[in-house]
């Protein structure tokens, strides 16, 4: 084959990765809905190994493992990040399940077996192009972060009075605080309240 | 690692990262609430306030929570009655509800904890 005929080659194999790519793209109106590919996630999970500083997977967690701090990153974990990743790390929330990248089930391998040098750098400094704010910079943010890496650890083990605990300190609307309410009431022996079709739902 | 072959990486990186296929994603989860009508293997029916009778699948990550007073305790699916108030979150999959919790009271003494 000449080189014009191979440049040429190359030129058309190129256009017609291009032109599958962006048909994959549009192909869903770019909706966050989608769920990545596992060739995707393989490949975001080995960037994200890249960009966090070797430095940092060697740093050892300086909170020590109480009850105390334990508590501490549960109801912090409750209050800023279950919206996201939920009570049990799970991932399963509405914001959740719909985010592209989706959360990770931080339960599993993937991200247990990540040092906690690694765990508390996310966190600080958050994952660019996914969900995932960076919530280091503010004063005591560093102390929180590492309570967190412990909890991280923690939450294969989750139990139900601790996941309860949580369900108190999840940020709420007035119309979820009002339906909790009601549904409470109900449990204690209010008469049932008759509502629409879909109209319980969050 | 050279800085260029770095910054190369990434930019396929960037490329690969929007290439992605089509899913369906989960819907909301919905509140089902009403009485136990019937307690099966794997699910329960729910006789809701319309008076519809609908079936929710319990499955192995299924939680229960024994409501009484202001008190939530962890409880068992065992631990459920034909009659007893529930409010069940659950996620449509398919056809079907699945059971996240399972929230429920019923005449009988607080369960002792667990």
């Amino acid at each position: 084959m000449s080189r014009g005929n191979a440049i040429s080659l190359v030129i058309v194999v190129a256009i017609a990765l291009i032109a599958i790519a962006a048909a994959s793209i549009l192909h869903d109106g770019l909706s966050s809905r989608a769920k990545p590919t596992a060739l995707e996630t393989m490949l975001a999970r080995n960037a994200r190994h890249l960009a966090i500083p070797a430095g940092a997977r060697k740093l050892q967690n300086p909170a020590a493992e109480t009850p105390e701090n334990l508590r501490d990153a549960r109801l912090h974990f409750a209050d800023h990040c279950a919206i996201c990743h939920a009570n049990d790390g799970s991932g399963d929330t509405p914001i959740g399940r719909n985010l592209y990248p989706k959360p990770p089930d931080l339960r599993r391998e993937e991200t247990q077996k990540l040092a906690d040098g690694e765990l508390f750098w996310i966190i600080e400094n958050g994952v660019r192009f996914t969900g995932m704010p960076a919530f280091g910079g503010a004063p005591g943010s560093e102390q929180d972060s590492w309570k967190l890496v412990r909890f991280l650890r923690h939450l294969p083990q989750l139990s139900d009075e601790e996941r309860m605990e949580m369900e108190r300190y999840n940020p709420k609307g007035p119309e979820d605080l009002e339906e909790e309410q009601e549904e409470n009431d109900f449990l204690r022996g209010a008469p049932m309240q008759q509502k629409p079709e879909g109209a319980h739902h969050h | 690692m050279k800085t260029s072959t770095r910054t190369k990486l990434y930019g396929l990186l960037a490329i690969a990262a929007f290439v992605a296929s089509v899913a369906l994603a989960h819907g909301d989860k919905k509140h089902v609430v009403g009485t136990l009508e019937k307690i099966n293997a794997d699910s329960v029916v729910v006789k809701t306030a319309a008076g519809k009778s609908v079936e929710v699948k319990l499955v192995a990550t299924t939680i229960y929570v024994w409501h009484a007073g202001n008190e939530d305790r962890p409880a068992k699916v065992a631990d459920l009655a034909v009659g007893d108030r529930v409010v069940i979150h659950a996620a449509p999959k398919g056809e079907a509800l699945e059971a996240y919790e399972v929230k429920f009271s019923g005449p009988r003494p607080l369960l002792p904890k667990s």
